[in-house]
């Protein structure tokens, strides 16, 4: 479980490996089809956060669904650890959660774990240990015993996330983890995942909000009507390598003259010079802060 | 936590089962015992009228055919939305997302309609022997006093009449083969949802395989008396009767209602021929879904 120490890094080869992907989805009765996937190939290292961003329908849920053996590839070959994505036993390792994840409405939160901990594998009372230890993280412990039917958008995206997590996978994948969530609802979950990512969890999602995917992806790949067009590492892909940003606070109007001055003495040029301001998301998460956040879940 | 893949596992099966039947439960699919229960009361009140000999007739015409029709209905619908529903919800994915091999889910579905049924038709089952016995019980008692000054030897074959009028051993293997029966239709629908587009279509096409499955013996002899048994005749007919299985067959309530003994042979005959088509129905569902993109 989780206190077991990870062996990440021990196997060796990728935690996820895609070569020459290509899905072609048939048009009934149409002559044309829709290539929603062309020869993708990706790698991802155990351990890593990778980003599959992308606007809509440019093919991140497609080629997510391969990877988890969901959808069958036209062309090409997904692997998960090595196993291949067709066999089942390659699914022992991951956690998924689909983009907006629907589950059985007249189960309660408690019970949809434990159905999912069973199909696992997981019984007993090592199972209910880690159903608690789930629901508390996700913060749905008092809204356990609730029909999921009862439940918000943003609870079933959790209890989404405490399922993926049931078995304690060595790989999480996750579809939107953040759709439909509120901003301090999206900052819990963010957090979730670099939590992940210190346990050596490798994390694979999809999204299109950048700046989130900003804050904790390693490695970010760009799909645009289904072929991969940009990848590499976030501080490489983003980086201005010839500019700085300095930020200071109370700074006297007389030391900003110094700085400006002290600038346009060298070869460097100010390019420009602003007040902070505040980001809309944290004047949000400041003005509705003053609840505890996880564990106000109903 | 890592454990030891396994291919099979009993255990990820009973865990589907058991959220079948949860979901048909809390779905209130019982509610159909309520009205069987109503027509049980309705026709014992409709008959204070007949004879003893006719009452008990009617009872067991009644009950057996409610039975068999309850079953039946409760095989077709209950069956027809579990898996589309699962597609379109999207539920699927996240089962199939954990270790599940495809035939394991079918398993897990199917089991689950088939304990549904067992318990539905256990509980008619149960009341209708139940009213048989107290209706029974009453007409034992009035006779009793009605022969109050009779001689015993005289009473003793007035009561066996009784007994013997009310229930007879063909009442149990009857209601198995009941049961057998809508444990086929169930098979035979989860198979039909695998490709069908809409609950409305799979419904609608069981209904109609309901009813020429009824009627496909009586048509099968009729073409078999104005065509020569060639090969392509067999062929033809081998794909009708796995398409639409004999039904009559396995209506022994007739046999039950005039007392006429079901032989063991006969029984053998039907039960054995219900588990082949479920099974078979099972594994062409398993077949299917296996190919489908999901
Ligand atoms: N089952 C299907 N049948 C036909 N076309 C499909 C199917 N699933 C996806 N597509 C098509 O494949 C393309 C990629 O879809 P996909 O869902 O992978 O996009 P996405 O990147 O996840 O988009 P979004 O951000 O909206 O979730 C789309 O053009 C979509 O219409
Ligand atoms: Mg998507």
């Amino acid at each position: 479980m989780t206190s077991s120490p990870r062996r990440s890094g021990a196997e060796a080869g990728p935690a996820v490996a895609v070569r020459g992907l290509t899905k072609v989805f048939p048009v009934p009765f149409h002559r044309q089809s829709i290539v929603a996937v062309k020869d993708l190939s990706l790698r991802i290292e155990p351990g890593e956060v990778y980003g599959l961003l992308g606007p809509n329908g440019s093919g991140k849920s497609t080629t997510l669904k391969i990877i988890l053996g969901l959808v069958s590839p036209t062309r090409g070959r997904t692997e998960i650890f090595g196993r291949d994505s067709r066999l089942v036993e390659s699914r022992e390792a991951v956690g998924f959660l689909p983009e907006n994840p629907y589950f059985y409405k007249y189960l309660t939160g408690n019970e949809t774990l434990r159905f999912f901990g069973h199909l696992s594998g997981l019984r007993g009372v090592a199972l209910k240990n880690r159903i608690n230890e789930l629901l508390d993280l996700v913060g749905l412990s008092r809204a356990r015993n609730r029909r999921l039917g009862t439940y918000s958008k943003g609870m079933l995206q959790r209890i989404g996330l405490a399922q993926a997590l049931i078995h304690d996978p060595r790989l999480v994948v996750l579809d939107e983890p953040t759709a439909g969530v509120d901003p301090a609802g999206s900052r819990d979950i963010r957090d979730l995942i670099l939590d992940l990512k210190r346990r050596g969890i490798t994390v694979l999602l999809s999204s299109h909000l950048l700046a989130q995917a900003q804050e904790i992806c390693d490695r970010v790949g760009i799909l645009a009507d289904g072929v991969l067009v940009r990848e590499g590492h976030l501080q490489e892909l983003i980086a201005i390598e010839n500019q700085t940003e300095l930020i200071i606070t109370d700074a006297s109007d007389e030391l900003i003259r110094e700085i400006e001055s002290a600038v346009s003495r060298s070869k460097a040029k100010l390019i420009e010079r602003r007040k902070s301001t505040t980001t809309l998301e944290r004047l949000f998460l400041e003005a509705t802060k003053n609840d505890k956040r996880m564990t106000k879940s109903e | 936590m890592q454990t030891r893949y396994r291919p099979f596992s009993l255990w990820r099966i009973r865990a589907i089962t058991a959220n079948t039947l949860t979901e048909l439960t809390r779905l209130k699919v019982f509610y159909v015992l309520l009205v069987f229960a109503l027509v049980l009361i309705g026709s014992s009140i409709f008959m204070a009228q007949f004879s003893f000999q006719q009452e008990f007739q009617i009872l067991k015409d009644i009950s057996l055919g409610a039975i068999s029709l309850f079953t039946s209905l409760l095989a077709i619908v209950a069956t027809a939305r579990l898996l589309p529903q699962d597609i379109e919800d999207r539920t699927l994915y996240t089962i199939l997302a954990k270790p599940v091999p495809r035939f394991e889910y079918v398993l897990g579905r199917i089991t689950g309609v088939l304990l549904l049924l067992a318990i539905s038709t256990l509980v008619m089952a149960a009341a209708f022997v139940l009213v048989l016995y107290l209706r029974e019980q009453a007409v034992v008692h009035t006779t009793l006093r009605q022969m109050s000054g009779a001689p015993p030897d005289q009473m003793a074959d007035a009561l066996r009449v009784v007994r013997s009028s009310a229930f007879n051993i063909n009442i149990f293997p009857g209601i198995t083969v009941i049961y057998l029966k809508a444990c086929l239709l169930a098979a035979l629908t989860l198979f039909v949802s695998t490709f069908a587009t809409s609950n409305i279509f799979t419904i609608v096409v069981m209904a109609f395989i309901y009813f020429i499955g009824h009627l496909q013996a009586t048509a099968r002899e009729y073409w078999l008396q104005e065509h020569s048994g060639g090969v392509i005749t067999r062929v033809f007919l081998a794909i009708v009767t796995l398409l639409f299985p004999d039904l009559q067959a396995f209506n022994l309530v007739d046999d039950i209602v005039a007392g006429t003994a079901i032989s063991l042979a006969v029984f053998a005959k039907t039960a054995v021929l219900g588990l082949f088509y479920t099974t078979i129905y099972t594994l062409l569902a398993t077949f299917v879904f296996y190919g489908k993109e999901l």
